[in-house]
């Protein structure tokens, strides 16, 4: 259950009012209130780039707030650095964590902790047994798991006696034993006054553990209180953008009238981060695969696109096994990959457009660039696929999350591919590029091409999909077809509850 | 004042620092102004410019070759050592380039195989070619100094030869960034060095050919630093296992003052070339008006310094505004 | 196994290399194997050493100095015209030692506040403090120095001069250091994950000035030293050391990268590309064969090194995604599966 019921004469440790924040010329806080108590647990909600992490790192010192105020135990913080933030007792757990791979454990943990050190260093010992984590004190941090990893971040926290602790995501490698025996010292810490911060997206978690919630969408606090005054459908309606869909006339896709060819077919594929996946795909056909994080989609798909090697099983384009194992291979094949993180990935960022559109493709026309064709497909691609933009030489970073995007799809498009993978295409887009995304997948799969949609909004792979293919901890977990794909079932099968594992030919 | 977008750029500012700064040396001393003068004062100097033309490919893939000094000295001595051997002076030259040719690939394939920072490769490599140059030259029984000499006169001359007015290895340096800027312009190969130099995980997963990319560039620099040890053997007319030992620095300062970021991803040949006759010339003109050549290469030294350390404050100084013109407009909501 | 530790531990291996070199020595000659040797390659390696300690500590911070050719030569210009001029030998030393610190901390205020990548910056300062070398001793040699001076590089107690003493202590008290002491773990952080130690506490800026700073006053320590070992101080004095420093830490172990080093590795490193020029002197082979033993040594050891940190990370790949990569124990995961479908089954007929 929730910590301790709250008595409002405890003392504020973090008070956040009004609270602005500009990367360039983007707002990602605008105007957030918060509060923390000591003894408190704040749970904080929202999507990607709805800001929690921002707010955080402002609190830690990390970054300055452009407006608002910002007071920690009554005291102006405004301008806090990481130095000055430690020494208020302030100790943020970060999300990925941010260790010294060469050194090890016990110097990650140590390193810049005030006080004895041999005392230190037999609390840790202590500690790593307590927590009952698989490390000793000299293995080094570079070969350790990621669970592992976060747990050093969290001992970090827990060794500096910090008064103010901000875990972002802390759970999201752990295994419930771990999660469990990190609520344990959670409690412990808040009975002491230690007020925390707890960034999730699991609404199991913050009920079971947190006092307040508060969820953040587009860098405003639009929902606050105590979770147990709220349910599960208003929390996540406050999360998601459920107004803005209101303008999507789109039903829900209609079966096709009969499948084209098949184009692509995996065959008991395995690799890094999955195992056991058959399927096949067809012309015409979009195939939404679906799972949480970490469910293996992503390995699977850079898998059938060559960037990762094949364990097992096989990969078969039009009925032929692919020639070599490869990017420049799966091209050849027209199998095309739109990478889930594009700035890291898939596009370059520093890169005027027309450069970006034309990546795939250079190999076409001879050592020689076809400078003007080039910049007149990119100006029908632009025209195609509404891409707003001022010239064709303007860097990509230039561009706005969406159309960002579209020049993405512009990039993959211009390759001609016959076997479409997307992933996570309409991560970070807003709602009418988001429109735009779906009219143009949909009608992409009506003139032939075959898509694999990996997203992890359910609603868009009910909306797009014709079969639904859904990953569980790197094994397929599910075949949804028809009427059977509803949000619901979706969800149900990615969290591993209920399985229908008919051959998903 | 609007400025026209052709004024705005990097290598516009070098070219007008470069007519600025010979109008002020002619100022002080008008021998500097004749052409006779200007023409071959670039034989000092322009064996750094035609290095660093391609160095600046290999820069932009997000690489380095400090190994290139060492095959200036390694293919000079080549050259040397055939030609005592009673090989054809040409045949020599020819060889010559080849060896610095393959230094290069060595380069890229040594890279490619231990995936260890190119800084260090090259660094070990440069021992390795340079230490090569100086076996060699000790083996054909010449001390560092002396070198070997007595080359055809053919050869020689090579250095100072004519075309349309101007001294080979000047017009050599023209032809060769023409050359280059087609290169990395516009061709292919041109575009890959860009794409791999600005994010090497995108490139990888556009398919981009990057072995064979890095192998090129690198070959290329081999390439220009063999014709460099060359070009200086025919105007000493000697080889001598030490030429390009202090090129490696100003060829690299020649890249960077012309505007291409030591990180990859950006830069012209324009620039660099326009960068290498700025500094080489600011070397000459120290000279004739009488400052010692080695504190002029101090001041090529600071010059870099302040170039490097205003571009940055200039663009620390752009974000602060542009910030706070952003803060400006939000509070006026 | 063996590899592992090795690759661990490069100090052991840089020490199985120069043993290996010192037999090849005694195979020659067995007069050769002798501490007097050992000792001779030693003072030879005076200057490297207080390089290589230089080195190791900008390289732990990311960093990278190629001035301190300069910088030595322009300490050891300073130093001997003071001491032309009647200073005394201590206080010219002194003077010295802090213009390499000034030298250093311009370098480290480039980097740090600047944010001038680090080649860049220190490729600036290397011609620039080059220049001041030639223009303070106005292109002549400075000779005449005092046989003071001198004698500090001249064997004494227990065949070390003072200097060689000096350097040994040196060695001693920056190994320990580095490892042992809050701040010189902190400067590994840094280079380790600049982003992460600023997260800590740590002032990033001010470690990585700190790092170059010491570094300019040990390579003004490096000028004094040789000048004098030499007796007189050419306008040449320190060119191309950078190289020489940066490869013997790289031998010994220190990652360009930053995070990883020790000065015991840097110092055997320096150790070792020095003997291989005082052994070739002792067989009497030509000097000209030691840059292309010390050039294909380096590229050998960077190469294995490369392979063998690709065959950890394969290794760790594996082991992370090993229970898909292997075939599976036959119908596990399926009865699982199955388990799981028949629960919902009957949770939905209870509905």
């Amino acid at each position: 259950m929730a910590g301790s019921s709250p008595s409002d004469q405890r003392p504020l440790l973090v008070e956040a009012r009004q609270i602005w924040k500009f990367f360039g010329a983007i707002a990602v806080l605008r105007g957030v209130d918060l509060t923390l108590k000591a003894g408190e647990v704040h749970a904080l909600l929202g999507g990607n780039g709805a800001g929690k992490s921002t707010l955080m790192k402002m609190i830690a010192g990390l970054y300055r707030l452009d407006r608002g105020e910002l007071l920690v135990g009554g005291a102006d913080a405004s301008a806090m650095t990481p130095v000055t933030a430690r020494q208020a007792g302030i100790h943020l757990v970060p999300q990925e964590p941010m260790l010294f791979p060469s050194l090890t454990v016990e110097e990650n943990v140590l390193m810049h902790v005030p006080g004895n050190y041999k005392e230190l260093r037999a609390r840790l010992e202590t500690m790593i047994a307590e927590i009952g984590a698989g490390m000793t004190l000299s293995t080094q941090a570079g070969q350790l798991e990621v669970a592992d990893q976060q747990m050093v971040e969290i001992l970090r926290g827990l060794i500096r006696d910090a008064r103010i602790l901000i875990l972002d995501e802390p759970t999201s490698a752990l295994t419930p034993r771990e999660v469990g025996k990190l609520f344990e010292r959670i409690r412990a810490l808040t009975a002491q006054g230690v007020g925390i911060f707890f960034i999730s997206h699991k609404l199991g978690e913050i009920r079971a553990i947190a006092d307040t919630v508060s969820i953040l969408r587009d860098g405003q606090v639009v929902l606050a209180g105590s979770p147990a005054a709220f349910t599960d459908a208003e929390i996540v309606a406050a999360m998601t953008h459920v107004e803005g869909r209101e303008g999507f006339t789109l039903g829900r896709a209609a079966a096709p009238a009969e499948r084209g060819p098949e184009r692509l077919r995996v065959e008991g594929l395995a690799g890094e981060g999955f195992a056991d996946v058959t399927f096949s795909l067809h012309s015409g056909e979009i195939l939404g695969l679906a799972g949480v994080v970490g469910s293996g989609r992503t390995e699977l798909a850079e898998t059938i696109y060559g960037i990762r090697p094949a364990a097992r099983g096989r990969i078969l384009i039009d009925g032929k096994p692919l020639a070599g194992h490869g990017p420049r291979d799966s091209l050849d094949a027209g199998i095309v990959y739109l990478p889930e993180d594009r700035q890291v990935s898939g596009l370059f960022v520093n890169a005027p457009l027309v450069w970006n559109a034309s990546a795939l493709v250079l190999h076409r026309d001879g050592e020689w660039l076809p400078l003007a064709k080039e910049r007149a497909d990119f100006a029908e691609q632009v025209k195609l696929l509404g891409i707003v933009c001022a010239s064709p030489d303007q860097p990509v970073r230039t561009l706005s999350g969406g159309n960002q995007q579209k020049v993405l799809l512009a990039k993959c498009l211009a390759a001609g591919p016959r076997v479409l993978i997307l992933d996570e295409p309409t991560r970070g887009v807003d709602v009418a590029v988001r429109a735009d995304i779906y009219r143009l997948i949909d009608r992409l799969a009506g003139e032939g091409l075959a898509i694999l949609l990996i997203s992890s909004d359910h609603e868009e792979i009910e909306r797009l999909s014709h079969r639904v293919l859904v990953m569980n901890h790197g094994y397929p977990g599910g075949l949804l077809e028809g009427a059977d794909i509803t949000i619901n079932a979706i969800a149900r099968l990615s969290f591993g509850v209920g399985a229908n594992l008919d051959a998903a030919q | 004042m609007k400025l026209h977008p052709a004024l705005k750029r990097w290598e516009s500012v070098l070219a007008l620092l470069l007519i600025a700064e010979i109008l002020l040396f002619g100022a002080i001393n008008p021998v500097f102004l004749q052409p006779s003068m200007l023409l071959y004062a670039t034989s000092d100097f322009i064996h750094i410019g035609i290095t660093a033309l391609a160095l600046t490919l290999v820069i932009i893939t997000g690489g380095i070759d400090l190994s290139l000094g060492s095959v200036m000295g390694l293919s000079a001595i080549t050259l040397g050592i055939l030609w005592v051997g009673g090989v054809d002076i040409w045949v020599a030259a020819v060889a010559a380039l080849a060896v610095g040719t393959l230094a290069g690939v060595f380069n890229a394939v040594a890279i490619h195989l231990s995936k260890v920072n190119p800084l260090v490769i090259t660094l070990g490599t440069g021992f390795l070619f340079g230490g090569a140059a100086l076996v060699l030259s000790g083996l054909a029984g010449a001390t560092g100094y002396e070198g070997i000499s007595n080359f055809d006169p053919a050869f020689v001359n090579l250095a100072n030869l004519e075309i349309v007015g101007l001294p080979l290895p000047l017009a050599l340096f023209l032809v060769l960034t023409v050359a280059f800027m087609a290169l990395l312009h516009r061709t292919r190969f041109g575009r890959y060095v860009y794409l791999i130099g600005q994010n090497p995980r995108a490139a990888a997963y556009a398919g981009t050919p990057v072995f064979r990319t890095l192998v090129v560039a690198y070959a290329l620099t081999g390439l220009m630093a063999a014709l460099s040890g060359l070009i200086l053997a025919s105007y000493f007319g000697s080889a001598r296992s030490d030429f390009g030992a202090t090129a490696l620095m100003p060829a690299i300062t020649a890249v960077v003052l012309g505007g291409t970021s030591i990180y990859g991803g950006s830069g012209t040949i324009l620039g660099t070339a326009l960068a290498a006759l700025l500094v080489g010339y600011l070397q000459t003109g120290l000279q004739l008006v009488g400052v010692s050549s080695h504190v002029s290469s101090a001041l090529s030294g600071g010059l870099l310094v302040i170039v490097v350390a205003l571009r940055s404050l200039t663009e620390m100084g752009r974000v602060w505004f542009q910030h706070r013109r952003v803060l400006r407009n939000v509070a006026a909501e | 196994m063996i590899i592992r530790f090795l690759q661990r531990h490069r100090e052991a291996s840089v020490a199985l290399i120069i043993v290996l070199l010192f037999a090849i020595l005694g195979l020659v000659d067995r007069s050769y194997l002798s501490f007097d040797t050992v000792l001779l390659v030693y003072g030879n390696s005076l200057i490297l050493f207080v390089l290589a300690i230089g080195a190791t500590m900008v390289m732990a911070t990311h960093g990278l100095d190629v001035s301190v050719g300069s910088i030595m030569g322009l300490a050891a210009v300073s130093a001997g015209l003071l001491m032309n001029a009647g200073w005394s030998i201590p206080a010219a030393i002194g003077v010295a030692l802090l213009v390499g610190l000034v030298c250093g901390l311009i370098n480290g205020a480039l980097v740090a506040w600047l944010k001038v990548s680090a080649i860049v910056a220190t490729l600036g300062t290397l011609g620039l403090y080059r220049g001041l070398v030639h223009l303070l001793s106005g292109g002549s040699w400075i000779e005449g120095l005092p046989e003071g001076f001198k004698a500090l590089t001249k064997a004494g107690s227990l065949g070390l001069s003072v200097f060689a003493w000096l350097v040994l202590v040196l060695l001693v008290v920056a190994h320990l250091g580095l490892r042992y002491t809050a701040f010189g773990r902190s400067m590994f952080a840094v280079g380790d994950n600049r982003d992460g130690a600023r997260l800590i506490g740590i002032r990033v800026d001010e470690v990585q000035i700190v790092a170059y700073g010491l570094n300019g006053v040990l390579a003004a320590l490096a000028g004094v030293i040789f000048a004098s070992q030499i007796g007189f101080i050419p306008n040449t004095a320190g060119t191309g050391m950078e190289m020489r420093a940066i490869a013997s830490s790289v031998l010994g172990g220190v990652s360009l990268l930053g995070g990883t080093g020790t000065v015991l590795g840097a110092a055997l490193g320096a150790y070792f590309m020095t003997s291989i020029d005082s052994i070739l002197v002792l067989l009497r082979l030509e000097a000209y064969w030691n840059d292309i033993i010390a050039g294909a040594i380096l590229l050998v050891v960077l190469i294995t090194d490369g392979k063998i940190r690709e065959a950890v990370d394969r290794l760790l790949r594996y082991q992370k995604y090993r229970k898909f990569i292997e075939p599976p124990a036959a119908g596990h995961h399926a009865d699982a599966v199955k388990a799981n479908s028949l629960s919902l089954k009957t949770s939905e007929a209870r509905k």
